[in-house]
Formats: structure tokens, C-alpha cells, sequence
């Protein structure tokens, strides 16, 4: 098994690596701020944190909310 | 001239601003790693998977083509998802917040924003694209070693029109409805028309939802080039009848 994952390993860390660090980005994005588009902050972190991928992005477009916002906790 | 470059830059500006550029191009390359691993993983999972009745599953390993048939489906599907969803407010959100108005007071004309914001989300999206295609390239010589891509260029440009497509079908829809919904409601509309339309197999070489993914039978031979390129050419024209819409539409809009 071990033989196998060493095959997998050049492909699989970027993939981890990119997916942490999108989930990772949205999460402190959505602790360091108040105001959303619409929802609350445990919408989506579940949203974040549950949808592989498309979670982060979805926070970050429809979520996120405006630019004034910026910097209130 | 001058404006439309200028108008350019502030969209480039904005897109980097709302993490659009970086969200495209991560989750693009996101889905060019995912292909070849897909195609890699599969195989060894599902073998030796008991059947019942004492049947285990055998699967051939993985080859190059199995890499290109996951990522035409990962992007003519995940992609084409996260290119709507990321670009959705292409014209929706300025006019819904009204910011256009004073650029558009002060004589910036109305085709050279609905082109400018065109272009700029072409540009992005292209640029996507090649990266994703670039990255399942590389892992895919990695694993297979290179071997021939016939019709490459059809395939993979295929692909491509159809996501400059989804972009023309959002400008428009935004500019009709003056909001993102607009946009969303354009791009459902193509969709399940074109599905509807997908319904006679006799349409399919006509048919621009052919290209979302579709064309991944050029690589393997099992289909020629006319069977897609009457739909690339479709294509292209609704692009442009789209674009000349949005146009008259909104020189006569209120904003």
C-alpha cells in the first residue's frame, strides 16, 4: 500500500494543499467579519467546511459581504 | 478607445479586489489536479470489489485518455458551475447598486462597458482554462507519458467557447433583469433549452451544450470533427447576437 500511495503522493498534496488553504482563507474571512451578503456566520462555516470546494467559493462570491464592511468585527 | 482600456483596468482591478481572479484561477487549477487523480484513483478502488455471486470486479488500469475523459467532465461540469457562479454578477451587481450611473453621466458609452466587461471576464476565464489545462497535461505525461490528442485543438477550444458562451448568455441576462438573478436565469434558460433540444440525438452536432464536455470524443476517435463543428460555429454567432442585444437593450435601459 505504502509503494501505492508514494504513486499518488506528487498529485494528491497540491490537491490538499489547495483545498486547506481555500477552506482555511474562508474561514478567517468569516471569523474576522460581521456582516454577510445574507446568512449568519454558522451558515457558513458549515457551508465552508462541508461543500468540498465549491463551499469556500460560494462564501467568497455570494457571501462575503461588501468591501465597506471591511475591518468591523 | 482610451475609455474602454481604462474601463478594462478598473474591471481587472475589481476582479482581483473581490478575490474572483484568485477564486478562477485556484479552483481551476484545483480541477486540472483532480482529472488525472480521479482517473488514477478509480481503477484501484473499484478493483477487487466482490460483485456477489463471487464475481470480483476487474478493472483495466487507468491510460492517458481516461485522464482527458475526467477532465472534460469536471470542467464542462465543476467548472462550468464555478465560472457562473463566480461571474453570475457580471453586469447584475453594478446596475443593482446603481455605481454605473455616474460613470455613464459623465459620456462613457454603453457599448464600451458591456465590451469591456465582456472581455475582462473572457480574459479570466480563458486564463483559467489554459492553467487547468496545462496542469492536467503535465500530470497526465507524468503518469501515461505523452501520447497523440487528435483534434486537440477542437476539443479542448470547444470547451472553451462554451464557458465564453455561459459569459455572453450572463451579460445579457444581467443587463435585462438588472439583477444577478438575471444572470442566473439566463444561463438556466440556455441550459434546459438546450437539453430540451439535446432530446433528438439528430440536433446533437447543432447543439452548443455538446461542446460542454462532449468533445472529449474527438480524443479517442470515436467521433469526427463535423460532429462538433457546426455547434462551434453556433456558437460563436449566439455569442455575438448576444452581445449585440445587450447592447441595444441597455442603450435604451434607464440606469
Amino acid at each position: 500500500m505504502s509503494e501505492q500511495l508514494r504513486t499518488y503522493l506528487p498529485i494528491l498534496i497540491p490537491l490538499a494543499v489547495i483545498e486547506l488553504g481555500l477552506l482555511i482563507a474562508a474561514l478567517i474571512h468569516i471569523f474576522t467579519h460581521k456582516h454577510y451578503r445574507f446568512g449568519n456566520r454558522w451558515l457558513w462555516v458549515i457551508i465552508a467546511v462541508l461543500i468540498n470546494l465549491i463551499g469556500p467559493i460560494l462564501y467568497f462570491v455570494i457571501g462575503r459581504g461588501d468591501a465597506d464592511d471591511e475591518g468591523d468585527r | 478607445m482610451t475609455s474602454y482600456v481604462s474601463f478594462c483596468k478598473k474591471e481587472v482591478l475589481e476582479s482581483w479586489r473581490t478575490y474572483r481572479l484568485v477564486i478562477m484561477l485556484v479552483a481551476f487549477i484545483a480541477l486540472g489536479v483532480l482529472s488525472p487523480l480521479l482517473a488514477k484513483l478509480l481503477p484501484d478502488l473499484l478493483s477487487g470489489t466482490d460483485l456477489g455471486n463471487g464475481i470480483i470486479l476487474q478493472m483495466p488500469p487507468a491510460t492517458a485518455l481516461d485522464s482527458w475523459t475526467q477532465y472534460f467532465k469536471n470542467i464542462g461540469q465543476m467548472g462550468v458551475l464555478i465560472l457562473v457562479i463566480v461571474f453570475c454578477g457580471v453586469t447584475g451587481t453594478e446596475l443593482s447598486k446603481g455605481t454605473l450611473t455616474t460613470i455613464l453621466a459623465k459620456g462613457m458609452r454603453r457599448s464600451t462597458v458591456i465590451l469591456a466587461k465582456f472581455s475582462v471576464a473572457t480574459v479570466i476565464w480563458t486564463l483559467s482554462f489554459v492553467v487547468s489545462l496545462a496542469v492536467t497535461y503535465a500530470y497526465t505525461v507524468y503518469y501515461w507519458g505523452s501520447g497523440p490528442l487528435p483534434h486537440a485543438l477542437l476539443a479542448f477550444g470547444s470547451l472553451w467557447v462554451f464557458g465564453v458562451l455561459l459569459i455572453a448568455c450572463m451579460v445579457l441576462g444581467g443587463i435585462l433583469l438588472s439583477t444577478i438573478y438575471g444572470a442566473l436565469v439566463a444561463v438556466a434558460v440556455v441550459v434546459v433549452a438546450g437539453n430540451l433540444v439535446a432530446l433528438s440525438p439528430a440536433t446533437a452536432p447543432y447543439n452548443p451544450i455538446s461542446l460542454a464536455g462532449g468533445t472529449v470524443a474527438l480524443l479517442d476517435g470515436s467521433k469526427t470533427t463535423g460532429d462538433f463543428l457546426p455547434a462551434v460555429w453556433i456558437s460563436l454567432a449566439l455569442i455575438l447576437v448576444l452581445l449585440g442585444a445587450s447592447v441595444a437593450v441597455f442603450d435604451k435601459k434607464q440606469v
